[in-house]
């Protein structure tokens, strides 16, 4: 098991290499000097030039541009924002990544969790019209124009009832006389987030692994309490409304984001399921007498859930290109927002950065999900 | 034959919905165990042989429906049961050896538990701590009690056959059905585990239903047999008659490739000629395309049941004694 | 081994037109067999209809712009709708759709669109087809150093978010819709389809027939391209749906973001809509929005859904019993 998650890091590792030399490559193989591009924009004071050219060896032959450009990528340094003047790449990425972490984790884990459920409860109910109809469904959720599906969202639920803001990160009336940063208070939010929910999942594993009695009803009853406990210690504090202001311009775009995905895990845990259910073991554990619920659930499910786990590294940069949409409707100033504005003002630097730390976001996401496959797939624990 | 056999298969027929039309896969079976015999069901694969002992369970795919018979375990119609009902019967009355042992076990659980899964699931079954009756369980079929908590893909294809064993004993079952018990295993183990089955069942005095392609396997460990072609029994009887003296000649044609029982005789060499097309089956004797003895009645009307003892089979042309000597 | 080698019997050597001729024969009658398995699947017929719907209206524009619609005021990028008094006009019976801020008429900018939606879309299948087979066949081939190298190439393709890439090259370089056609069909190309035609090269290649052409001389060349890739079609001409729809879909987004060098398309026509301040004002100017973005969805998806329904007649794991 650690030999394999070893291997697959190094895998990863040498992925990452190669993705950052395809996006040298890219760089690069535009028409015209690079080198122009990056310095003489006219934004840009005549000293910030300098460093700028200084920083990526502008001046020096592609092969030790080449070495500068790895440097910095590992630095961390991708020079200064044409477009956020006279802030770094680093800095304004270092602002928007966590922001998109958490729109793009909350996501995937709902319209995960959502689409494995309906696909199991429709490939259990082969043929008829609920098949029909839910296929029918999830293909127009798959293929939906998605920038026009987040509007009709924003239509619909914020700008006609009213429930939620209409796009946007805060509402900058609520923050005029904040204590605290917006980012800090996120920030902050994310890491109790973090901590609760491995608090959570520490007892479902432990409770599931030792066969506690009523395992199920510790499991319910921990989730609430920590809900419960997280949600009257934010409460009692003096930023409790802003918490709610950032939590309230996150749901809509969340929800819209788990929409859209939920609908291909959901087709493919369809077929994934049909295709076990053919299965002698399958056969063998109704022969036994179990309702068809256990069947389904422990048995079908459980091993139809493998392929589907292994098919989320096709849909991480689905999600991920569903983030970058949904953020740029929505104005909520994420990764993916920050990419398509520098990309619109021909900030390189920033739309370079922002990729860079979008390829590397996917491809630990990646890992996390080989880690996942390992915890799920006996066979590969050696 | 003291009181009611055990189970009792009457007039049982099993059509199968396809694209091509409907196809009739068991064709009015009918046969019976008494408790402690081992019955041997043997045929070419797709007779109907397999649809047979799944159907007994009811665990035929959807697109197969049980047309009409009665299936009864003790007196009770195990087909006019309902759905519930039915369930409380599976395993605890009647296990199954599956035909691919390899992937009747789940690969993401371990292979103790998918045992104590099945004793849950009938807790009237055993007494027993389940734990406690797996220990017992892998002792009975030889196998380490160090494997009980190892997954399947760790154990070797006989290993994963004793455990299936295992499995189908672990609520006392009243009846197993093997069906292709020992298929996928070598020669070797396949002789070993056969005659550990069959010692088993001798001690505890269960019924059993061998299915299999295999007219070895059914010699080895069956007490009553029964051929089965296109969807029919053609031939049954106590094994040592039929082995000896079959009278259908498609029983001869399967042990031809046996002839430490049949002796010299080798008037058929081999079985020529493909399975019949269940979507068309022949007219008269399904079996006439293929017979070497078929005459011009076999292919017009169905034959006649042709007795001799307890053994009978359905045949235009049996052989005359004197072939027999 | 050495025996199942041995050639095939030549004794009475077929012509090569009569052989021809019995291949062409049994795919004739292959052919029928699925298309009655793909009419059975429903909604693979829901898709072929929509897309010949659209087909037709695209092929209506250029027949339509030289008899009934005057060029001033139907062209879909410079005309104006002098017949109307405000822009954008809702619906009306000169202009069934409404025109759009600019005054240019809504049906006819949808129906030029539709045109070059199926061409990019065209384009990008070819493109991911002939890479993705060729990659594919050339791996199962080889095998070996071969064989890694090209699928981790693919493992990286598969990874990369296609939408993002396409965001970045287009600040980096121009983009039309030839060079947006090129990019899908070189990333999902080497990629996706890559990898899941590699998959199913591999069972090909263990086949006798290849066994017997390497047997009786033949190049790796003409192994692949003349015994291997055939086999491949019917697999690579499912993904060829699937890479329409992601063609499609990138370049609505790409044009929606404003970051596409096109004279019109349903993406630009959207992206119109928001630049002229309208997008929030569904209910009052549906047809700025709705027209399109249903054309993209509904384009989509038909793909999609043919794309699916051939997945099944050719997976026959997935097939009704």
């Amino acid at each position: 098991m650690a030999a394999y998650l070893l291997k697959r890091t190094v895998q990863i590792l040498l992925t990452l290499f190669a993705f950052i030399c395809i996006v040298f490559f890219l760089v690069n193989a535009q028409p015209g000097d690079i080198s122009n591009v990056y310095a003489l924009n006219p934004e840009l004071p005549p000293d910030a030039k300098q460093r700028m050219q200084e920083q990526f060896g502008l001046n020096q032959p592609l092969w030790q541009q080449f070495l500068v450009y790895v440097k910095n990528v590992l630095t961390g340094s991708f020079g200064l924002s044409f477009s956020h003047y006279p802030r770094s790449v680093a800095d304004v990425i270092g602002e928007r990544l966590p922001r998109t972490v958490a729109l793009f984790f909350t996501a995937t884990v709902f319209s995960f969790y959502m689409g494995f459920v309906l696909g199991k409860i429709i490939a259990w109910k082969r043929g008829g019209w609920t098949e029909y109809a839910t296929t029918l469904g999830g293909v127009t959720l798959y293929t939906v124009f998605t920038p026009w599906f987040a509007l009709m969202m924003i239509w619909l639920f914020a700008f006609k009832a009213g429930w939620f803001p209409i796009g946007k990160f805060l509402d900058p009336v609520l923050w005029r006389d904040a204590p605290l940063n917006a980012n800090t208070l996120f920030n902050r939010m994310m890491l109790t987030v973090f901590v609760v929910s491995v608090i959570v999942f520490a007892i479902f594993l432990v409770t599931t692994r030792r066969r506690v009695a009523g395992a199920r009803y510790i499991q319910i009853g921990s989730l609430a309490a920590a809900a419960a406990v997280t949600v009257g210690i934010w409460w009692s504090t003096d930023v409790g409304h802003l918490a709610w202001d950032l939590i309230e311009h996150m749901i809509l775009p969340v929800l819209t984001l788990t929409i859209i995905s939920f609908a291909g895990t959901m087709l493919l845990t369809r077929n994934s399921m049909l295709e076990t259910m053919r299965e002698d073991f399958v056969l063998a554990a109704r022969a036994k007498g179990l309702p068809e619920k256990a069947v389904r659930d422990r048995h079908v499910a459980r091993n139809a859930l493998l392929p589907v786990v292994t098919s989320l590294v096709f849909s991480l940069a689905f999600a991920v290109d569903g983030s970058v949409i949904i953020e740029s409707v929505f104005s909520w100033p994420g990764m993916g927002q920050t990419l398509v504005s520098a990309a619109l003002a021909e900030d390189l630097p920033l739309a370079v950065g922002a990729f860079v730390f979008v390829g590397i976001f996917v491809l630990l996401a990646h890992l996390a999900v080989d880690v996942l496959y390992v915890y799920l797939d006996p066979r590969i624990r050696y | 034959m003291s009181g009611a056999p055990l189970l009792a298969v009457t007039d049982l027929t099993v059509d199968y919905h396809t694209r091509a039309g409907e196809v009739r896969a068991v064709d009015g079976v009918s046969f019976t165990v008494e408790t402690g015999q081992a019955l041997g069901l043997v045929g070419e694969s797709g007779c109907g042989k397999s649809s047979l002992a799944l159907a007994l369970l009811r665990l035929l795919p959807e697109s197969a429906q049980i047309r009409q018979g009665q299936v009864l375990l003790e007196g009770v119609d195990l087909l006019a049961l309902s759905a519930n009902d039915m369930r409380a019967y599976r395993w605890n009355r009647i296990a199954m050896v599956f035909q691919s042992a390899m992937n009747a076990l789940d690969p993401v659980y371990r292979v103790g538990d998918q045992i104590i899964e099945a004793l849950e699931q009938h807790p009237s079954a055993v007494s027993q701590d389940p734990a406690e009756r797996v220990r017992e369980l892998y002792d009975l079929v030889n196998l380490n009690h160090n494997s009980i908590d190892r997954y399947p893909h760790e154990y070797s294809g006989g290993m994963k056959q004793r455990a299936i064993i295992a499995m189908a004993l672990a609520c006392r079952p009243d009846l197993i059905i093997a069906d292709e018990p020992t298929t996928a295993l070598d020669v070797i183990v396949q002789d070993r585990i056969l005659r550990e089955l069959g010692n088993i069942r001798r001690e505890l005095n269960m019924s059993m239903l061998y299915v299999s392609h295999d007219m070895a396997v059914i010699a080895e460990v069956s007490d009553v047999v029964a051929v089965m072609y296109a969807g029919k029994i053609v031939e049954y009887g106590d094994a040592a008659a039929v082995f000896k003296r079959p009278i259908h000649p498609y029983t001869r044609a399967l042990m031809s490739s046996f002839p430490s029982v049949t002796g010299e005789k080798h008037d058929l060499a081999t079985l020529s000629g493909e399975p019949p097309n269940p979507l068309d089956l022949p007219s008269g004797c399904h079996f006439h395309p293929r017979c070497p003895f078929a005459t011009d009645v076999c292919k017009e009307q169905a034959p006649p049941t042709v007795r001799r003892g307890t053994q009978w089979a359905d045949c235009w042309n049996p052989p005359g004694d004197e072939a027999d000597g | 081994m050495a025996v199942e080698t041995a050639p095939p019997p030549a004794a009475p050597a077929p012509t090569a037109a009569s052989l021809r001729k019995v291949r062409f024969a049994l795919m004739l009658r292959s052919l029928r067999e699925n298309w009655g398995l793909f009419v059975s699947t429903r909604v693979g017929m829901i898709g072929l209809v929509i897309i010949l719907f659209y087909l037709v209206l695209a092929l209506m524009h250029p027949i339509l712009m030289n008899t009934v619609w005057d060029e001033r005021i139907y062209d879909p990028v410079v005309g104006y709708a002098f017949d109307e008094t405000r822009q954008p006009a809702p619906p009306s019976r000169s202009h069934l759709l409404g025109t759009d801020p600019l005054g240019r008429d809504i049906l006819s900018q949808l129906m030029y669109s539709a045109r070059s939606e199926f061409l990019l879309g065209l384009l990008a299948a070819v493109v991911t087809v002939t890479i993705g087979t060729t990659v594919g066949a050339i791996a199962a081939y080889y095998g070996g150093v071969m064989d890694t190298i090209l699928m981790r190439f693919a493992d990286i393709m598969v990874m990369l978010p296609g939408i993002s890439v396409l965001i970045v090259l287009s600040a980096l370089i121009g983009v039309e819709h030839f060079e947006l056609a090129l990019i899908i069909g070189i990333l999902s190309g080497f990629g996706g389809t890559a990898i899941l035609l590699k998959s199913q090269a591999l069972s090909v290649v263990v086949k006798p027939y290849i066994e017997a052409a390497r047997a009786a001389g033949g190049g790796p060349v003409h192994i692949i391209f003349i015994h291997i890739v055939p086999n491949l079609l019917p697999l690579s001409f499912l993904f060829m749906m699937f890479t329409v729809t992601g063609a499609i879909f990138s370049e609505a987004i790409l044009s929606f973001l404003g970051l596409l060098d096109v004279r019109m398309s349903w993406g630009l026509m959207i992206h119109t809509t928001e630049a002229a301040g309208y997008l929030l004002q569904v209910g009052a100017y549906w047809w700025l929005i709705f027209p399109a973005s249903l054309s993209i969805t509904l384009l989509c998806s038909s793909f999609y859904l043919v794309g699916r329904a051939m997945d099944e007649v050719i997976n026959p794991r997935l097939r009704r019993l």
